[in-house]
């Protein structure tokens, strides 16, 4: 039976197709301005990479920002439960997962049985967030990936003053015309990243292990603040791609429905 | 009727007010649920609670208050600024907390700078923190201050006759408010979370005499209706300043009733009486409004208000709580803090919301995490 979960987010929309428990095929585009748009091309991609008709799919489940706007879905589920569902599956011994999204970040509390039992998500502004890690990253005139590589060269790592990615801009164009190397202002950017996921981890209570999803856990500077600040180290996750695990959580539970499993 | 009621809710200077200030009669505004309605009742004058619905941007409001400051009282300068509040003949301050402390400032500093802003009764109304023999005998003597001022100023008597047949028509209203709650609390409720928000805000903006009458006349209806609404996860939803019945029915959507609520705004103020028998009826006004009143602002209160909580999570078989604050709400949000590790050590799951007063916002976002809620309380995830 092949299923499939489509995540569409604010910055990203993944589509994830399985069968058997295994990731048959995906996708990864950018958002375009009409989720029904995005989550069309994303399923497309996915159905293409796996080698299969649209028609093949049995269950569909819709998650993220866009999720009702998804007309091919037969239902949809909040991305908090997606995430908890592919975090699990990426890491079987998983407690606590820390997601950061394009505009949002999360931390959730799994039980034992992979439910989630609290969850706390950031309510105040884009910072901590992959739209601050993607604003500071053109500044800087990096790719999303550079800004991780570098930031780990950093020898003297600027503090940001203010959390805010606003003011954080002025405060970064500031240390570039001041002439701080540029790996300093990207641990500095990353730091803050971190230091704003802190706040929210600590909140909820951390329990091991802890793994992190999303697009934001593919900066390496910022998994290893994270891990500084919070004290721990966080599950490597190789399974695959972490920036789908809302998708695959989703594929995961269109799985549950199909077999009548799970409410 | 109940279209009425709504109207009521939803326009600030609604068809009861118009008729009021047309039969040539007085509206006196207060801030907060401290102030005793029954004091302007027995003067002739309509206790009109003052809100900030209706305001789209905070523009006057920002210009007197602090960044850091809740936004009600903010959207309610907006609002006194925009003349918005035109047809009321008096304000009274209740510094229910420091925002609304604040108010008394800020208002009288936009008097200034805006013509007409101030009405002629402007009058800060003291509440004590804490309940105590000698917490009610201060709280007394303010009643007593402000009985001065408005007979003085509006060259009324309020008479202890009058005062006497205002606490048993607001004694009604009350008794007509707990049917409302018992019958919100059914296993089927006759009626929304949003519309029980309704009814009761509509309460504090229309005289209370037409107001019991409608209130009787909603509760009868709804008495009637054949088969309730069944299915949906029971939820009860906390905190400070909400008035806002959109906010209610997002939360509600199509999974999900409020069968409950401890808000300022909401039934949490009407679950009590005055006493009718006592010798002196400010007496017995100051012993209920700074009693009764069930709101984190009082001191060393927390556990009794855990207790009512739990009392009404138990009564209404609430499966979830959503623990709301306007952001910088100190008292609600510390105390919020409080309830979410309390009742979710008691098993009951908890959702904590900070959010702006206001048009109601951000709703993808608030929709994403009240869904996650209820899917937490559904166990969806849990590997079968």
């Amino acid at each position: 039976m092949i299923v499939g979960g489509c995540d569409v987010g604010s910055l990203t929309s993944k589509a994830v197709l399985m069968s058997e428990g295994k990731v048959l095929g995906f996708s990864l585009i950018k958002s375009r301005t009409k989720p029904e748009e995005s989550a069309e091309e994303a399923m497309n991609g996915a159905c293409t990479a796996a080698g299969i008709d649209r028609g093949e799919v049995r269950f569909c489940v819709g998650t993220g920002y866009g999720r009702d706007r998804i007309g091919f879905v037969d239902a949809t589920v909040s991305e908090i439960a997606c995430h908890g569902k592919g975090a699990r599956w990426m890491v079987p011994s998983a407690r606590t997962v820390i997601d950061i999204g394009g505009q949002d970040c999360k931390a959730i509390k799994l039980d034992a049985a992979g439910a989630v039992v609290k969850f706390v998500t950031n309510d105040k502004c884009a910072s901590g967030t992959g739209r601050f890690l993607e604003v500071m990253a053109r500044l800087l005139g990096l790719g999303l990936d550079e800004l991780g590589e570098l930031s780990m060269r950093a020898k003297n790592p600027v503090t940001l003053a203010n959390a805010c990615t606003v003011w954080a801009q002025a405060d970064v164009i500031q240390f570039l015309n001041d002439g701080v190397p540029i790996e300093d202002i990207a641990a500095g950017i990353n730091n803050a990243m971190a230091g704003r996921m802190a706040v929210l981890v600590n909140n909820l209570g951390v329990e091991n292990d802890v793994c992190m999803t999303g697009g934001v856990a593919k900066n390496r500077g910022v998994l290893a603040a994270i891990e500084t600040i919070l004290g721990l180290r966080l599950r490597a996750i190789r399974r695959c791609d972490p920036q789908l695990a809302g998708a695959l959580g989703a594929a995961l539970i269109a799985h549950e429905k199909a077999a009548g499993g799970v409410k | 009727m109940s279209v009425r009621l709504m109207r009521a809710v939803e326009t600030l200077n609604n068809e009861f007010v118009q008729r009021w200030k047309e039969e040539g009669k007085k509206i006196v505004g207060y801030t907060c649920s401290y102030a005793p309605d029954e004091i302007f009742h027995a003067a002739g004058i309509l206790p009109y609670r003052i809100r900030g619905h209706g305001a789209d941007e905070t523009t006057i409001g920002d210009t007197y208050f602090g960044p850091f400051i809740c936004s009600l009282p903010k959207c309610m300068l907006q609002l006194a600024g925009t003349g918005a509040f035109g047809f009321l003949d008096g304000v009274v301050i209740v510094p229910g907390c420091d925002s609304m402390r604040r108010l008394d400032d800020c208002w009288r500093k936009a008097g200034e700078d805006i013509a007409g802003v101030v009405p002629q009764f402007f009058f800060h109304f003291a509440v004590p923190h804490k309940f105590a023999a000698y917490t009610v005998d201060w709280f007394e003597g303010e009643i007593r201050r402000l009985i001065e001022a408005v007979e003085r100023h509006f060259d009324v008597r309020i008479t202890e006759e009058r005062l006497r047949d205002s606490i048993e028509l607001y004694n009604r209203g009350r008794s007509l408010l707990e049917e409302l709650e018992r019958m919100r609390r059914l296993p089927a409720p006759p009626f929304t979370g949003a519309e029980a928000l309704s009814v009761v805000i509509a309460g504090s903006a229309i005289p209370r005499d037409a107001y019991n009458e409608l209130l009787e006349e909603f509760i009868a209806v709804h008495r009637a209706v054949p088969r309730g609404i069944e299915g949906r996860r029971r939820l009860m939803l906390v905190g400070s300043a909400s008035d806002d019945t959109a906010f209610v029915r997002l939360i509600e959507g199509e999974r999900a009733l409020v069968v409950a609520d401890n808000l300022c705004f909401g039934a949490r103020f009407h679950n009590d009486r005055v006493d009718e028998g006592g010798r002196d009826p400010v007496r017995a006004l100051a012993e209920r409004y700074l009693r009764r009143s069930d709101c984190p602002r009082m001191y060393g209160d927390y556990r009794r208000r855990l207790e009512i909580l739990v009392d009404t999570i138990r009564s209404a078989s609430v499966d979830g709580v959503i623990l709301q604050n306007i952001r910088f709400c100190d008292l609600h949000g510390a105390e919020n803090g409080l309830f979410e590790r309390d009742l979710e050590a008691l098993g009951v799951p908890c959702m904590r919301i900070e959010r702006e007063y206001g048009p109601l916002v951000e709703t993808g976002r608030l929709k994403m995490r009240l869904d996650a809620f209820l899917e937490r309380i559904d166990g969806q995830g849990r590997t079968a």
